[in-house]
């Protein structure tokens, strides 16, 4: 017999008990495997990565499509034919950026992907500031919305549970307006994580590759829900897009969902390959994946921590 | 295969009508889409262009789900029917088999040694003619006792017939045998070979056996039984309304019972004597329905207590009345008479009527207060009725006492040309002659003089048996009443009210506009009638209630202050609670029960009234016992059923029933799996 014509996937939006004690003690967990690992090699206590500035070298990388001429590296070109460019570290205050995804799209799985980003966000803020590097937070959808600005110091933290808890979401993904407002907004070139399901129509080549154009450094997390990858209702359905409103009849069934799987493998794997090539650090997780285990993975795998 | 068929084709066609609707509207309730909040939709549109959802599969397994629905409701609709294996024989027959379950079924006199019932005996027989039916047969089982109730539909399922049979017990009414007969001539109508088993005692009323006739209506009517010239109408309306028209169906009577003696109390009442309401007078008639003379001692019982014991002496045949005047004593209501064996006799086999009970109108002493100036008409009035113990005051001496607080507490209050301030608190009931000013219990709206009393209350209990067209008046004072606050004008000088009446929760109110000077009302008979007849009306004592009914016939029993109140509680001999509807002041009560029977009427959980009433058996019919080996019916001798062999069918409608199960699960499943999705 006919059943209940309608289904939410909606989970309450409950974000008092995100940063609880138990939280609190990971972050400080992974702040002193953070030390541990990374701190003392270097003047400073963390240096960012800077292209040019001609105080010490650090690494050469491919040349790509709008870095700047001058740091390539002639020598090397001229020895082995191929276009390396020259990086330089400074010793500077690190400006850490996170970009959060607060879109509608955000608002799905269980846990909501909202919550794993603020958790992803809190962690990697709380080890920045205990780093003594410069870290603000600006969620965005369609445009960028009210930001934490740029601080320092570990005593911070309590202002950040404080500002995530208050994050409105809602509104469609539209990254490459938000980056471009935020490349207006924010001058000091920095680390700029994007943390988003990256679910955008109109694509996420632009607003990444504004970011690099404009001196900023990107590092890209994907986060997805395991039941948008695996869908598990069938038959006769209405689709309804949660950011657009857009609806579709359609009969799903296994085949299609087989092809739906491998459709989302595709785009995930565009967004990796995106990322490769322009040799910028990218994590891709679901929302099970316990948040300290990704935070040390990034750690080992570098690009958040040098 | 047959078809059974218990349900008309008209109802199969219109459910399956129905049924359809449903089921199409329950598909398209299926086909509505379940709609999916997704993250991303542009995945979803990439995927749908290299698959179009519109394939013929799906459209094919719709097709298949509702075709699936369409054969489940046609399977349960083809059950509904009835199928049977096997062709259908051309003599299977509509019976209905009336199981005598009236009073004289509790009569004890059958098996070996006499101690089964007949009613036990009736079950026997009726499971042995149900051995012999034929698998075709549609039999329905139908009571007979005060009312014919038909116990199960026409169906060939003799296990369920026999369950049936089993829970049918003869209850304390006389048998509704024209009731039975008609309502099987109804059920048989347009039924191929229709049958009637009458299977009792044969204790019926010479007028129900005479009521059957054989003959079809339009026939009747048109040859009238004396071939004279008696007048076409006037034979349909004589004959044909009040008779069963058995025409065309066959009916057979199997008797139960064996010869006994029953000696039985056929009428039973009681009565006060208006003159003294303390005594009253006792009615019985007792009648032996044996060949043999009988001796019994007849014990009369007030309440618990014996008043009188006789014994008497009966011819056979011989009904006896006796009348027992001028009884006293004894503080209850309910009088029971019984009729007990001697010594030397065997106590007969009918037991139920050899007790009835009979009640009698409440009455308890009356305190009443007189206040007036001397007048011996008044005093001279109140004396004369035994049961009122009369107090008399003065109007200052009232006015004193009221306000000292040192009156006591009066069933009823008379006030003679003199109307106060202050009356005593309810209950007490008050009686006003001529009463004036602004206290008077109706607006006063005038005078007339040398008025005479033109209409009387044909229904009021206060102006019962009252003449006062003869009765001459000084002077009339005029009442308004009003009818829509239940107040009743008791006497009307042309249009205007002179005497009213009217109820005060408790308190009962009635006013005369005339006092006893002036008139020579106090010298005619008419004056102490009506200072009884309120007084009684005071008292709740309604001489002409009747208290005393027949069991197995309905009675309307007013109740009084009962407006507005729908239902009463009914609580019979046996303790069993049951409802009565109530209609404008009147319960409408069936008595199934001999023995003294309590109705309660309730309003917001409080007792507004209540009234006892008795039930016997009173049916001379059913008291006697002796059963009829032979009927004749209209004139016309039944013959007994022939008992027949049976024959086994196999009924389908269990199989079909599981086979939509099977397919409900197999819908469930397809749907669950989303194949018929």
């Amino acid at each position: 017999m006919a059943r209940s014509a309608k289904k939410s996937s909606k989970v309450e939006d409950d974000r008092s008990s995100l940063f609880d004690e138990e939280f609190l003690k990971k972050l400080e967990y992974l702040h002193m495997v953070s030390r541990k690992t990374f701190v003392g090699q270097n003047r400073a206590d963390r240096r960012m990565r800077k292209i040019g500035s001609g105080i010490e070298f650090a690494d050469h990388r491919k040349y790509s499509t709008g870095d700047d001429f001058r740091y390539i590296d002639w020598n090397v070109y001229g020895r082995i034919d191929k276009l390396l460019l020259r990086l330089f570290e400074e010793e500077e205050d690190l400006h850490i950026y996170i970009l959060l995804d607060a879109s509608k799209s955000m608002l799905i799985g269980e846990p909501l992907k909202l919550h794993y980003a603020m958790q992803m966000a809190a962690a990697l803020t709380y080890v920045g500031l205990a780093n003594l590097d410069r870290v603000g937070i600006i969620p965005f959808a369609e445009n960028l919305g009210a930001h934490l600005p740029v601080a320092r110091g570990k005593g911070r933290i309590f202002k950040v549970f404080d500002f995530l808890r208050g994050i409105e979401a809602g509104g469609p993904t539209k990254l490459e307006e938000a980056t471009k407002s935020f490349i207006h907004r924010y001058k000091r070139k920095g680390l700029v994580v994007i943390i988003s399901d990256f679910y955008d129509p109109s694509g996420f080549e632009e607003g990444i590759n504004s970011l690099r154009y404009n001196g900023f450094e990107p590092f890209v997390l994907q986060i997805y829900d395991e039941k948008e990858v695996n869908p598990s209702f069938h038959g006769d359905l209405t689709l309804v897009d949660c950011e657009t409103g857009s609806a579709k009849e359609i009969t799903v069934s296994k085949s299609l969902i087989e092809a739906y799987k491998r459709e989302h493998e595709k785009y995930c794997a565009e967004l990796s390959d995106f990322c490769s090539s322009k040799n910028i650090p990218y994590f891709r997780t679901h929302t099970k994946i316990a948040f300290d285990e990704l935070v040390l993975k990034i750690f080992r795998l570098g690009g958040f921590l040098k | 295969m047959n078809l059974l068929a218990p349900i008309a084709s008209g109802t199969i066609v219109t459910v399956a009508a129905v049924l359809a609707g449903l089921l199409v509207l329950a598909y398209i309730l299926k086909m509505r889409r379940r709609r999916f909040e997704v993250p991303f939709s542009t995945l979803w549109q990439r995927v749908l262009k290299e698959k179009e959802a519109t394939s013929l599969w799906r459209h094919l397994k719709r097709l298949l789900s509702l075709l699936l629905l369409a054969t489940m409701v046609g399977l349960l609709l083809f059950a509904a029917l009835e199928p049977e294996l096997g062709g259908a024989r051309k003599d299977a027959r509509s019976i209905v088999i009336i199981v005598d379950a009236s009073a004289s079924m509790k009569t004890i006199d059958e098996g070996e040694d006499g101690t089964k019932s007949r009613m036990d005996a009736a079950r026997e027989q009726v499971l042995l003619l149900l051995d012999g039916m034929s698998a075709d047969d549609a039999i329905m089982l139908m009571r007979m006792d005060g009312r014919a109730t038909p116990m199960s539909r026409f169906h060939g399922d003799l296990a369920k017939h026999r369950k049936t049979l089993s829970t049918i017990e003869a209850s304390d009414t006389p048998a509704n045998l024209t009731a039975s007969l008609s309502a099987a001539a109804d059920a048989l109508r347009w039924r191929k070979k229709p049958q009637i088993l009458l299977i009792g005692d044969g204790a019926y009323s010479e007028d129900a056996l005479a009521s059957a006739t054989w003959e079809k209506a339009a026939e009747a009517a048109a040859s009238p039984a004396d071939g004279a010239s008696e007048p076409k109408e006037s034979s349909f309306k004589d004959k044909q309304l009040a008779s069963v028209d058995l025409a065309g169906i066959d009916v057979r009577y199997q008797p139960v019972g064996k010869a006994a003696n029953n000696v039985g109390i056929i009428s039973f009442n009681v009565r006060r004597y208006i003159s003294n309401k303390l005594n009253y007078e006792v009615f019985i008639e007792i009648q032996n329905f044996s060949d043999e003379p009988a001796t019994r001692r007849l014990v009369l019982f007030n309440g618990d207590s014996e008043i009188d014991v006789k014994t008497i002496e009966l011819a056979p045949g011989q009904r006896i009345t006796k009348i027992y005047p001028d009884l006293g004593g004894g503080a209850e209501s309910v009088l029971r008479a019984r009729i007990e064996s001697v010594e030397d006799e065997a106590s007969d086999a009918f037991a139920l009527d050899d007790e009835a009970w009979a009640l009698m109108p409440e009455n308890k002493r009356q305190n009443v207060l007189l206040v007036s100036e001397d007048n011996l008409y008044m005093e001279g009035a109140l004396l004369i009725f035994d049961h009122l113990e009369v107090d008399k005051l003065a109007p200052k001496e009232y006015e004193t006492a009221l306000a000292a607080s040192e009156l006591p507490e009066y069933d009823a209050v008379i006030y003679h040309a003199y109307t106060p301030e202050n009356v005593l608190p309810a209950p007490t009931h008050l009686l006003y002659f001529n009463p004036s000013g602004p206290h008077s219990p109706f607006p006063i709206t005038g005078t007339l003089d040398r008025g005479r009393i033109t209409q009387v209350s044909q229904t009021h209990p206060v102006t019962r048996w009252l003449e006062m067209s003869d009765v001459n008046f000084d002077k009339l004072s005029t009442f308004a009443v009003d009818a829509s606050a239940a107040e009743v004008s008791l006497f009307q000088s042309i249009r205007s009210s002179v005497a009213a009446a009217k109820k005060e929760g408790r308190r009962k109110v009635a006013a005369f506009g005339f006092g006893l000077e002036g008139t020579d009302v106090m010298l005619r008979v008419a004056f102490p009638l009506m200072m009884v007849n309120t007084l009684d009306w005071f008292a709740g004592a309604d001489s002409d209630l009747i208290t005393t009914y027949t069991t197995g016939r309905p009675a309307r029993v007013p109740l009084d202050g009962t407006y507005g109140i729908s239902e009463v509680l009914v609580t019979t001999p046996s303790g069993a609670n049951q409802k009565a509807p109530l209609r404008e002041g009147y319960a409408t009560f069936f008595a199934a029960e001999v023995g003294v029977h309590q109705l309660v009427a309730r309003k917001g959980g409080e007792d507004v009234a209540e009234i006892q009433l008795a039930a016997n058996l009173s049916s001379a019919s059913e008291s006697d016992i002796e059963p009829s080996a032979e009927l004749s019916l209209g004139g016309k001798t039944l013959d007994a059923p022939v008992i027949g062999s049976a024959t086994p069918r196999q009924s389908l409608w269990i199989y079909l029933c599981l086979m939509v199960l099977f397919l409900l699960i197999v819908e469930w499943y397809t749907f669950n799996r989303r194949i018929t999705v």
